[in-house]
C-alpha cells in the first residue's frame, strides 16, 4: 500500500547538535497526522526534511512513494508547506497574494480562479482580502496562510504549527479550515503542535517526538488507554520519564 | 526551462515597486530633487546676472584727463549705470558711506596718472601700463560679487581692444583620431568630453548600487519576512527564483538611474548660463560620438557587470539574517565599484602607472567605464577584452549562486560581523538538494 509519508531511521546532524537521532514513522493517505512534542525536540526540522527544504544526513523519506532527497521537485508538485513563523509578502493583497501562489499550480484560468474562490472562502476575510498583508493581524495572517496552504487541494499538506500564536477563537477557526477540509478534499495533513491537547481533539494519529526521536506512536485514544492516563500531555511524561 | 518565472517577476516587481523606501528614496526623490536643485541654482544665477546688471556702479576718477574720461564714457555706453565722483580715495568711500548713499555695492578708482600712463603707452612705452583698482563689498557668499567682478574684467577686455585692436590672435584646432579638426580648441574640446565623460561613470555607479541594493534587500526581505521557506517548496525552479530577484532588481534599478539621470541632466543644464560660449561643439561630425556597434558593445558590457554584481549582492546577502544586515554587507562591495568610476572619470587609464592599470583593469565593475572611455576612441579590442572577462567572472558569480539556491544553505547559512571580520555561523551541510 502506497503511504502519503513514510520515514525511516531519519538523522540530520546540524554540526555537533543532532537534531534527528533515527526518526521513523509513517502517515496514510487521508489522515490528520500529529508530530507532537517540547520545543527543540525535532518537529520542525523533521517537517522541513519531508517538504524538501533540507536534506537528512542519513535515512529516507518518502511522500507517497517518491524520495524526497533524490526528487524533490516531484515531492514539491503534490505537497503544501505552512512553516511555523511564515509571513506573506506585505506588499500584495491577500487576493494577490492568493494568486501568486495559485499560479505555481496552475497555468489555467479557471483552476487558478478556482483556488482563490476557495481560499477567499476559507480565510473568511472578505472585503480584507483586498487590503495589503501588512495590515493583518497576526489570526488574519494566519488564516490566509493556511488556506493557501489547502486551495490547492495538495495530496499532502505540511502545516508546522498551524495555530502558532494565534487566540482561542482564531486557533478554533483554522482546526475547523482543516478538518473541513480533509473531510471534503481527501487531503492527507501532516502537522506538528507542541500543544498536545489541541491535537488531541484534531489528529486520526500522533506520534510523540523528544531529542529527535519517536517514543510513542498511535490513535490518541489508544495511547491514553495504553498508558492509563487521561490525556495526551500526560503520556509524553509518562513516556519521557517525568511522570 | 526556467518554470515559474514569469508570476515571481511579477511578484517581485510589484512588492519592489510598492516598498514605500525604494518607490520614494530610489525613484521619485532623484526624479525631483535634482531639477529642484538645478532650479534653485538656476533662479540664484540668474538672479544674480539680472542684480549685477542693474547695479550701480561708484566711480572714483582721480586722475581727471582724457583717457579717464573715455573711459568712463565706454562704460555708460554699455549700459552700466555709473555715478562718478572726483578726487575721493577708497578709505573716503567707506567713511563717508557713499556706496550706501548711491545704493551701490562695488565701486572702481581711476587713479592719478592714468591717462598719462596711457598716453606714454599709446605713444610707444609699451612697459607702461594704466590701472584701475576695483573693489567690492564681500557679504558672504553669493554670486553676485563673482559675476560683478567678471563684468569688470569684461568690460576693461573690451576697452582695451577697442583702443589697441589685437594685432596677434591664436587659432587653434585639434588632431582628433589621426585627423586635423580645424577651429577646435582642444581645451573647449576637453572640457566638454569630460562632461560628457562623467555622466557615462556615475550613471554606471547608481545602476550598479542601486541594483545591489534593490537586490540584497529583495533576498534579504524573503529571509526577514519569512516567505523564502514557502518559497522553496513551490513546484517551481530554483533558478527562477534567482533570476527573477536578478531581474526585478535589473529592471527597478534601470528605472531608478532613469530618473536619476533625467534629474541630473536638468541639474547640470541649470548651469549652462554659466558655461562660456564656444563650447558648442558638434561631437558627431568629428567623430566623437559612438558608432551603433559601440553602444551595443556597451550595452553587453553593462548588463553582464550588472548580473555579476547583482549575483555578488544576492550571495552575499544570502547570509544576512535581515535587511538592514544585507544591506551593510553588500556596502562592503561599493569601494569597487566607486574607486574606478571615480577615477576613471578624469584619468586616462593608458597614462595611469602599471600597477595602478592592472588592479583597474582587474576590477570586474570598471569594465563598463573603461568600455564606455574606449567606444568614443573606435578602439573596440579593449570594450571586447572587457566583455569577455566580466563575462568569465558573471559565470562563476552565477554558478556560485545557482548552487546557493538549489542547496539548503539559501536557508541555512548564516554570518556574523564584527568589524570588517567575517565569521561563520551555523555550519549546515552543502549537499544539493534538486
Amino acid at each position: 500500500m502506497t503511504l502519503a509519508v513514510e520515514t525511516e531511521n531519519v538523522v540530520k546532524l546540524f554540526g555537533n547538535i543532532r537534531a534527528l537521532d533515527g526518526l521513523s514513522f509513517t502517515v496514510s493517505p487521508g489522515e490528520i497526522f500529529g508530530l507532537i512534542g517540547p520545543n527543540g525536540a525535532g518537529k520542525t526540522t523533521a517537517l522541513r526534511i519531508i517538504s524538501t527544504l533540507l536534506l537528512p544526513t542519513s535515512g529516507t523519506v518518502e511522500v507517497f512513494d517518491i524520495d524526497a532527497a533524490n526528487n524533490a521537485g516531484e515531492v514539491r508538485k503534490i505537497i503544501a508547506y505552512l512553516p511555523e513563523e511564515a509571513g506573506a509578502y506585505r506588499n500584495l493583497s491577500g487576493r494577490e497574494y492568493l494568486e501568486f501562489m495559485a499560479k505555481f499550480s496552475s497555468r489555467d484560468k479557471n483552476k487558478i480562479s478556482g483556488m482563490v474562490k476557495d481560499a477567499a472562502e476559507i480565510t473568511g476575510l472578505g472585503e480584507r482580502l483586498k487590503d495589503r498583508t501588512k495590515t493583518y493581524s497576526k489570526g488574519m495572517k494566519r488564516r490566509l496562510l493556511v488556506a493557501r496552504a489547502l486551495m490547492t487541494k495538495p495530496k499532502l499538506a505540511v502545516l508546522d504549527e498551524p495555530t502558532s500564536g494565534l487566540d482561542v477563537l482564531h486557533a478554533y477557526h483554522v482546526r475547523e479550515i482543516i478538518k473541513r477540509y480533509v473531510k471534503e478534499h481527501g487531503v492527507t495533513v501532516l502537522l506538528s503542535s507542541h500543544n498536545m491537547l489541541e491535537v488531541e481533539h484534531l489528529c486520526d494519529r500522533v506520534a510523540l517526538i523528544n531529542k529527535g526521536k519517536i517514543v510513542a506512536e498511535g490513535k490518541p485514544q489508544e495511547l491514553k488507554e495504553k498508558f492509563g492516563t487521561a490525556n495526551l500531555e500526560e503520556v509524553f511524561a509518562k513516556v519521557v520519564g517525568l511522570a | 526551462m526556467l518554470k515559474g518565472f514569469g508570476n515571481f517577476l511579477l511578484k517581485e516587481l510589484k512588492e519592489l515597486v510598492r516598498d514605500p523606501k525604494i518607490f520614494l528614496g530610489m525613484i521619485i526623490v532623484p526624479a525631483i530633487m535634482f531639477p529642484l536643485l538645478g532650479s534653485i541654482m538656476s533662479y540664484s544665477i540668474q538672479s544674480a546676472q539680472e542684480q549685477a546688471q542693474k547695479a550701480t556702479l561708484l566711480v572714483l576718477n582721480n586722475d581727471g584727463g582724457n583717457w579717464s574720461e573715455a573711459f568712463i564714457g565706454n562704460l555708460t555706453s554699455y549700459g552700466v549705470r555709473v555715478f562718478v565722483i572726483n578726487d575721493t580715495s577708497p578709505e573716503d568711500v567707506i567713511a563717508h558711506n557713499l556706496l550706501a548713499e548711491y545704493n551701490s555695492t562695488q565701486f572702481i578708482e581711476i587713479p592719478p596718472g592714468f591717462s598719462y600712463n596711457l598716453t606714454r603707452h599709446t605713444q610707444g612705452n609699451l612697459n607702461v601700463n594704466a590701472s584701475i583698482e576695483f573693489y567690492g563689498v564681500f557679504s558672504g557668499s553669493s554670486m553676485f560679487e563673482s559675476i560683478g567682478s567678471t563684468i569688470i574684467d569684461s568690460l576693461v577686455n573690451q576697452y582695451n581692444r577697442a583702443l589697441a585692436p589685437d594685432a596677434v590672435y591664436s587659432e587653434k584646432s585639434s588632431i582628433i583620431k589621426g585627423e586635423i579638426a580645424e577651429g577646435v580648441d582642444p581645451s573647449t574640446l576637453s572640457s566638454l568630453m569630460i562632461s560628457q565623460a562623467i555622466a557615462m561613470p556615475i550613471t554606471i555607479m547608481i545602476l550598479l548600487t542601486y541594483s545591489m541594493q534593490i537586490a540584497a534587500t529583495s533576498v534579504a526581505m524573503e529571509k526577514e519576512e519569512k516567505t523564502l521557506e514557502t518559497v522553496l517548496t513551490l513546484p517551481m525552479d530554483r533558478f527562477s527564483i534567482l533570476m527573477g530577484k536578478l531581474s526585478g532588481s535589473i529592471i527597478i534599478a534601470g528605472v531608478g538611474a532613469l530618473a536619476y539621470m533625467v534629474g541630473f541632466n536638468y541639474y547640470m543644464g541649470s548651469f549652462t548660463g554659466m558655461i562660456p560660449s564656444g563650447t558648442s561643439l558638434d561631437l558627431a561630425s568629428l567623430g566623437l560620438v559612438p558608432s551603433v556597434f559601440g553602444y551595443f558593445l556597451l550595452g553587453i558590457s553593462l548588463f553582464v557587470t550588472l548580473l555579476s554584481a547583482l549575483a555578488l549582492a544576492v550571495i552575499i546577502s544570502a547570509f544576512a539574517e535581515d535587511v538592514r544586515g544585507a544591506q551593510s554587507v553588500v556596502g562592503y562591495i561599493y569601494p569597487l565599484i566607486f574607486i574606478p568610476s571615480l577615477a576613471l572619470m578624469y584619468l586616462d587609464i593608458n597614462t595611469v602607472p602599471l600597477a595602478f592599470r592592472i588592479i583597474l583593469y582587474a576590477i570586474p565593475f570598471s569594465q563598463p567605464v573603461i568600455a564606455s572611455k574606449a567606444i568614443i576612441m573606435g578602439d573596440y579590442t579593449t570594450a571586447t577584452f572587457g566583455i569577455v572577462y566580466v563575462a568569465a567572472f558573471t559565470l562563476v558569480i552565477m554558478y556560485v549562486a545557482s548552487r546557493l539556491f538549489a542547496t539548503e544553505k539559501i536557508l541555512t547559512a548564516k554570518l556574523r560581523f564584527r568589524g570588517l571580520g567575517l565569521r561563520k555561523r551555523g555550519k549546515a551541510p552543502s549537499e544539493e538538494m534538486q
